[in-house]
């Protein structure tokens, strides 16, 4: 996949319009514009441009302190806020050499798998929306609702959790909380369910979903793809899995892959891996060991040694990571984010050459792209 | 009740006289217009409530009371009050006509329904503004204008969006007038007539639905498509075409024409219970029950609006090429079967 084949390279002819799909737009989560040169319906080039609402967030890190940073990481994106903050301490913890406390990393893998299965539900609600099927939107949205209580009760917040701490977490389990979980949990297994044989004996929605917008395993791994559009090409990749982090090597789970590649192959993984999620955060409840939540004794100022640090987790949209580079005083000299929707949102392109233009929201919706992600 | 028959004798007496006379026909086209228009507003607020419902979500529900009622006057005032946009690459002409013509043939459709057939010493009368030998065929032709409407505004508006969708709905309607015309022809054969008032006499002990049940369903999907109803509104489908046709239209002009559509719909479901589910005539073998046609008439388009609106909340939208194929390759055949059919049973009904 060349950078070429996303551009527009031409004018359009006498029988081609060139549509500019945003930045704003509808379909869109936030800005960013998207230049399609079509003929009747069908789209001959697509091009994708972003930077529509950069905020500079690298580069403000670098003008913070360790801890001030913490919560600017919720803001990369609202729905990966805890995976965010997660993978920004335990690349902090990495370069402190400290290891968080047996059950904050239960209580983080806890987070963490509320976190995926709220981003999903909306992920899958906003693109059922974009297939013209709001009442699916709105069921998502209700479930979620359950979800984002769960969220609310441990963190104290919503959206923007600023759960994790270096070396631990900010609160602990409220009481009562094992039961409330596994009823909310229970009612959205069955939920979840009946939505997945909805979804999938709708004729029109299978019309509009099979066979649509196929990302191959070369263009995605060319591209960096991860994350539920890559396994739903039929690629087993998922870090939880290869690279263990906090306790799931601990933990029972399948890695959810689809073979077809298409939009309905990547719903459906989203669908599936909320089940296998509700499964981790059961047997979370179950093992968690009683202890401390936190480090005893923190710096008040953190100050780590002089070293680089690359970490990176299973964002529920793909591989995030960051890269710091620590020169031994309390701010980053460098801070680099690797961000999954932006390797997402440029497989984009390629894919929508070819397809109508009806296809493009249900596929730019199947991808589960983030813009303040993208743009940072 | 009593007071009601009273009132429509009345009324009889009173067209008896005077039927010929136009200002007596002008009474009743405001009258009917009136309850055409009070009849798409409740439309639009059952749709908010119902669909409401079927979203597990509440509707309005602060103005007028917990049930919202006088949300759509709020809505009305809103759009009133809103600034008139004309954008500086339309059409004027165009672009200010389109909600103009897409009103007028729905109240052009207006005038050919009848609501009831009173009978009164031993003539009849047809409540409806006009009765004419061929008001199902008027009502075809009337109804095609308004594709008209929105490929002005498609046209008109000076955007690509707007003009994707005029093209869209020009296609889409191509495809579809043609299963609608079929059905209703089906429905002629049967009656032996294009007189929407003889079609519903001829339903009279059994509905037509019962005759020949693939016509209904080859006649509602292709109303669904005509009225740009999900799974059919690719013309408006907002996450591809920002709102289609209407996206430059602001204030009370995207007002007529959003209003226009539900004018539309609600036409429609009056000719599907008039030319299937029996319009005025009671149940089948049950008879009227002692209740005025104009109820019978009346819940039944309710009825046929609430499935409107239950369809709009369980489906997707199709894509475009898809909605032509079903138009071409599943519709059109299967209405000529059910025309094949119709005649046969035609044969044999009379």
């Amino acid at each position: 996949m060349t950078h070429e084949a996303t551009q527009i390279t031409s004018p359009p002819k006498s029988s081609e319009i060139l549509l500019h799909l945003g930045p704003q737009h509808p379909l869109q989560p936030g800005p960013f514009l998207l230049d399609l040169k079509i003929e009747g319906e069908t789209i001959r080039e697509a091009e994708l441009k972003i930077g529509y609402i950069h905020k500079g967030m690298e580069k403000v890190f670098e003008d913070r302190t360790y801890i001030q940073i913490l919560p600017l990481t919720d803001r990369i994106c609202y729905l990966a806020s805890n995976s965010n903050n997660d993978v920004y301490c335990r690349g902090i913890e990495e370069l402190l050499g400290i290891e968080p406390t047996e059950r904050a990393k239960y209580l983080r893998v806890l987070t963490n798998e509320l976190c995926r299965i709220q981003s999903h539900l909306l992920g899958i609600g906003e693109y059922t929306t974009d297939v013209g099927f709001l009442t699916m939107f709105i069921y998502m949205v209700r479930e979620r609702e359950g979800v984002v209580s769960l969220l609310e009760a441990i963190t104290g917040s919503r959206l923007n959790h600023n759960y994790a701490r270096f070396g631990g977490v900010a609160h602990d389990l409220p009481p009562g909380y094992k039961e409330m979980a596994l009823k909310t949990l229970g009612e959205l297994k069955k939920l979840v369910k009946s939505h997945d044989e909805m979804l999938s004996s709708d004729s029109i929605y299978l019309r509009r979903t099979k066979g649509v917008g196929v990302l191959t395993t070369k263009v995605a791994s060319e591209l960096g793809v991860a994350g539920p559009p890559l396994r739903a090409s039929g690629v087993n990749y998922d870090l939880r899995r290869i690279e263990p982090y906090l306790v799931y090597d601990e933990l029972d789970f399948n890695v959810i892959t689809q073979t077809d590649g298409d939009v309905f192959s990547r719903v459906k993984v989203r669908l599936l891996e909320i089940l296998e999620s509700i499964y981790i955060i059961e047997q979370c409840l179950d093992q968690m060991p009683s202890g401390p939540y936190k480090q005893d004794v923190m710096p008040y100022i953190t100050r780590p040694k002089p070293g680089e640090v690359y970490s990176r987790i299973e964002d529920p949209r793909g591989e995030m990571g960051m890269y710091i580079i620590s020169d031994g005083s309390d701010k980053p000299y460098r801070f680099r984010i690797r961000g999954p929707a932006f390797a997402t949102a440029q497989a984009l392109p390629p894919l929508l050459i070819g397809t109508y233009v009806a296809d493009v929201a249900a596929i730019a919706a199947s991808m589960d792209s983030c813009t303040s992600e993208v743009d940072r | 009740m009593g007071l009601f028959i009273t009132i429509m004798d009345y009324l009889v007496i009173f067209f008896s006289t005077w039927e010929f006379a136009p200002w007596v026909r002008g009474i009743l086209g405001g009258l009917v217009i009136g309850a055409v228009f009070g009849g798409a507003l409740v439309m639009v607020y059952l749709e908010r409530k119902f669909l409401g419902d079927i979203q597990s979500r509440i509707g309005p529900n602060r103005v007028g009371g917990r049930f919202g009622v006088l949300q759509l006057i709020a809505d009305a005032i809103k759009l009133f009050t809103k600034e008139d946009i004309i954008p500086a690459k339309a059409d004027k002409w165009l672009f200010i006509g389109a909600p103009i013509v897409a009103l007028t043939s729905g109240f052009l459709m207006v005038a050919v329904i009848p609501f009831d057939l009173l009978m009164i010493k031993g003539s009849e009368y047809a409540v409806a503004v006009s009765r004419m030998d061929i008001s199902i065929l008027y009502l075809e032709a009337v109804s095609g204008l308004s594709i008209f409407a929105i490929f002005m505004a498609g046209w008109g508006s000076g955007s690509k969006y707007s003009l994707l969708a005029g093209f869209r709905n020009v296609a889409k309607m191509i495809g579809y007038e043609v299963p609608l015309g079929i059905a209703i022809i089906s429905v002629a054969v049967m009656a032996h007539s294009l007189d929407i008032v003889e079609i519903v006499k001829a339903q009279s002990t059994w509905w037509f639905i019962i005759a020949q049940p693939l016509g209904f369903v080859v006649f509602f999907i292709a109303l669904l498509a005509d009225v740009g109803r999900i799974p059919f509104d690719q013309t408006e489908a907002e996450e591809e075409l920002i709102a289609g046709w209407a996206t430059e239209y602001s204030g009370m002009r995207w007002g007529l024409a959003f209003f226009a559509e539900y004018l539309h719909a609600v036409v429609g479901s009056f000719i599907i219970t008039l030319i299937f589910l029996g319009g005025w005539n009671g149940l089948p073998l049950i008879g009227n029950l002692y209740i005025p046609g104009i109820f019978w008439l009346i819940a039944k388009t309710i009825m046929v609006i609430m499935l409107f609106i239950w369809v709009r909340g369980a489906l997707p939208r199709y894509r475009i090429d898809q909605v032509i194929d079903i138009g071409w390759k599943v519709l059109i055949p299967l209405a000529l079967l059910n025309l094949v059919w119709s005649t046969i049973i035609g044969l044999m009904w009379a």
